[in-house]
């Protein structure tokens, strides 16, 4: 490194220098303990940053060092090689080369590799070492390479690889302040690192070798160091392999999947309940005490109706996503997530799907938009495009508080089977059942028209089975939290803004007009021809416009124009007048309509992102909105 | 080497290819065809380059040791290779030429 960045004699570059916090980037192969030990080394803090160009939700947390230094680590997507044929791969490719706009450069890279599987993992040291950069080898899950009778010689390997080597167990915390003091020791007298063209990929250098000889050569040179360090590989895990036997079983297998699946679904609907109801009476009361203590003035009723309100109605949701990103961490980090994934590729395939898309499509019941960020794992873009195309059709969160309000109001409660199970849980599994149907159909057809591709194939790495670390756990809630309501906070506020506007003008000499009159009441007439064959009125064509931003905003929509006031009262106030302005068929139309359109532009806008252009968004858009539509026609014909 | 280079419109994964035949034995074996628990050495792998890539990449390498140890609910391989477990499709397998080691080679 010294040769390349001669020392500086000019002053003021000194200066700066000496200020300036180096880059390090995290790399590894997936599975590999590379989040947890972030964790550990960050903390509390770390931020989601996203970059414009990419589509990406990198982490980037300060390490605090004793020197009272600091220095910036990049959390970036497990690799198992840079072929980039996945987004992941794509991100980690181009951070490592520098490329990604507004992040700059790594001075540093630490590998970290799980030890256990030491051969298989050191496939990516070659291509990380022909960086040139200064980089640390951290042997991760140490105390599992023991525990299972294996060893290796670390003094060896790296003299072996000319790179600096910590053994950690990244879990239990144990050799983590080795690798703080290898961050600590990073030379900065040469300044940050400037901008050097690399290329890496699966490819050798120079020559362009066929792939397979370059992984033989890759691979000969991995046998021949991590032998020359006197590895002993481990036994295999008796306990993996002994729960496989029942998680994998043929019967139970599937079984405990289904189980799974509907104790998460349960847990979403009834554990998150007292907490939701928890955070709806601190709005609300909260919302009362602002209004009785604020001087009644021109903003109070935006400040109170409006924004407070407007936000409550989304924050409330939180619960549930939490909950939701609870099990799925527990499921993915305690490794069972992969064999769900197998179970489920069998079934997905036959729809044109494969098995990484489960873990997207069930964190679509919470949100599309973690779930559409959650599918970069698909390495097929066909697929991957499938998956996210169909994403929306699974019944998120934001439509409970739609179809709660609809199916209370239209729909009889009659038991069907015993008293737990009447009509209302029946119209509410139905319209579950229909995103589901539209979801598969979608992805047949599209398999077979436009995204029609040969066979792939699914490969799933089944790591051994491992107890999920608390503090992991913990900081992805916290994450989760702070990127949803980062979200709430901004679309709906400005939603709020936006419609208590609209219905303050054109001013009257009484001061507001009446709702019909408003700007927001002239925009639900114009619409008004277009869903009049659905049986719906400028009222609903309203709330359905608000929806745009978010689903549940038709509520608080329909609230604020039927003139509910109070809160409390709201929900069945509002329900005894909609039953006069809806049919029974047009109130079932418009559960429909819900459950297909694609009435959130925060999906729109990451859809934008993650597929780089504006063609399948708008696509995903129109061909939502006309099964919506299509789908209310006719169930307002029928009922 | 035997695999193929970007044919992305192919029917078939299965493509009718020169199956190493300098091999003398089991030319034709596959890696779907081995039952659970018998090791075999991995020959060539029979798929377009851009899917043999993520074999290649999870150390499914000619030359490497694989071992069938469960299959799936729905039928498919899951293999113990290179120190992972990992699980393919049966498609998949039924493209991987592998020869079944003798026992004089199982010992080292």
């Amino acid at each position: 490194m010294d040769e390349l960045h001669p020392p500086v004699a000019d002053g003021a570059t000194v200066a700066i220098a000496e200020r300036y916090e180096p880059l390090v980037a995290l790399v590894g192969p997936p599975n590999s303990g590379k989040t947890t030990l972030f964790n550990q080394l960050t903390g509390l803090r770390q931020k989601v940053a996203n970059y414009p160009g990419v589509t990406v939700e990198k982490h980037v947390g300060q390490v605090r060092l004793d020197t009272n230094r600091e220095i910036d680590l990049v959390d970036l997507p497990g690799v198992h090689g840079f072929s980039a044929r996945t987004l992941d791969e794509r991100v980690t490719r181009d951070v490592l080369e520098g490329k990604v706009e507004g992040i700059r450069p790594p001075d540093a890279l630490v590998l970290i590799v799980d030890s256990t599987r030491l051969e298989n993992q050191l496939m990516l040291v070659e291509p990380v070492l022909e960086l040139g950069l200064p980089t640390l080898l951290v042997l991760n899950m140490c105390d599992e390479l023991s525990e299972r009778g294996g060893s290796v010689n670390d003094e060896a390997l790296a003299e072996r690889l000319g790179v600096d080597i910590v053994r950690t167990s990244a879990r239990s915390g144990e050799g983590v302040d080795g690798v703080r003091a290898y961050l600590a020791g990073i030379d900065t007298s040469h300044g940050p690192t400037e901008y050097v063209e690399r290329t890496l990929s699966n490819q050798g250098r120079g020559v362009s070798l066929p792939v397979v000889d370059t992984f033989a050569a890759r691979r000969k040179l991995v046998s021949e160091v991590v032998q020359g360090a006197d590895f002993v590989p481990p036994g295999p895990s008796a306990m993996s392999d002994r729960l496989d036997s029942i998680f994998l079983h043929r019967v139970w297998g599937p079984l405990i999947f289904l189980g799974v699946v509907l104790l998460v679904f349960q847990s979403i609907f009834t554990w998150a309940v007292p907490l939701m109801d928890g955070i709806d009476f601190g709005i609300s009361t909260s919302g009362e005490w602002l209004s009785t203590t604020m001087p009644d003035t021109w903003y109070r009723s935006l400040l109170v109706d409006g924004v407070w309100a407007g936000v409550g109605s989304v924050v409330i949701f939180l619960p549930q996503i939490l909950i939701l990103f609870l099990f799925l961490g527990i499921l993915e980090d305690s490794g069972y997530m992969a064999r769900a994934a197998v179970i489920a590729d069998r079934m997905m395939f036959r729809v044109g799907l494969q098995g990484r898309a489960f873990l997207p499509l069930l964190s679509g019941y919470a949100c599309a938009i973690p779930a559409i960020l959650a599918a970069r794992t698909i390495d097929d873009e066909r697929d991957r495009m499938a998956t996210i195309f169909v994403t929306p059709f699974m019944t998120c969160s934001a439509r409970l508080p739609v179809y709660a309000l609809l199916i209370a109001a239209f729909i009889p409660n009659e038991p069907i089977l015993g008293p737990f199970f009447g009509t209302q849980a029946a119209t509410m599994l139905g319209l579950y059942g229909l995103g589901i149907v539209a979801a598969i159909g979608t992805a047949f057809i599209l398999k077979r028209t436009i995204l029609k591709a040969d066979p792939t194939s699914f490969l799933m790495e089944l790591p051994p089975y491992r107890i999920p670390s608390l503090r992991t756990l913990a900081l992805r809630l916290l994450d989760r939290s702070k990127i949803f309501l980062r979200r709430a906070g901004r679309v709906i506020f400005a939603v709020a803004i936006v419609l208590w506007i609209l219905m303050q003008f054109p001013r009257t000499e009484l001061g507001a007009p009446g709702i019909e009159e408003s700007a927001l009441g002239q925009i639900g007439q114009v619409i008004e021809p277009v869903i009049r064959p659905l049986g719906f009125d400028w009222r609903i064509g309203v709330g359905l416009v608000t929806s745009l931003a978010a689903r549940e905003v038709i509520v608080g929509t329909l609230g604020t124009i039927y003139g509910v006031e109070t809160a409390d009262e709201e929900a069945v106030a509002l329900q005894e007048i909609l039953k006069r302005d809806l049919t029974r068929g047009s109130a079932i139309g418009l559960l429909v309509f819900f459950a297909f359109a694609l009435q959130c532009m925060s999906t729109v806008a990451v859809m934008r992102r993650e597929t780089a252009g504006w063609k399948w968004p708008i696509l995903q858009f129109s061909y939502m909105l006309f099964l919506g539509y299509a789908g209310a026609f006719i169930a307002y014909r029928i009922f | 080497m035997s695999y193929q280079g970007e044919t992305r419109r192919n029917k078939s994964i299965v493509q009718a290819l020169p199956v190493a035949k300098n091999e003398q034995d089991g030319a034709d074996l596959r890696l779907g065809d081995i039952p659970l628990r018998q090791e075999v050495e991995l020959v060539s792998i029979d798929l377009p380059a851009h899917l043999a890539e993520p074999l290649l990449e999870r150390g499914v390498l000619p030359g490497c040791r694989i071992c069938p140890v469960r299959s799936s609910p729905g039928g498919d391989p899951i293999v113990s290779v290179d120190g992972s477990l990992l699980a393919l499709r049966r498609e998949t397998a039924a493209c991987l030429c592998v020869k079944i080691l003798s026992q004089f080679q199982d010992a080292d």
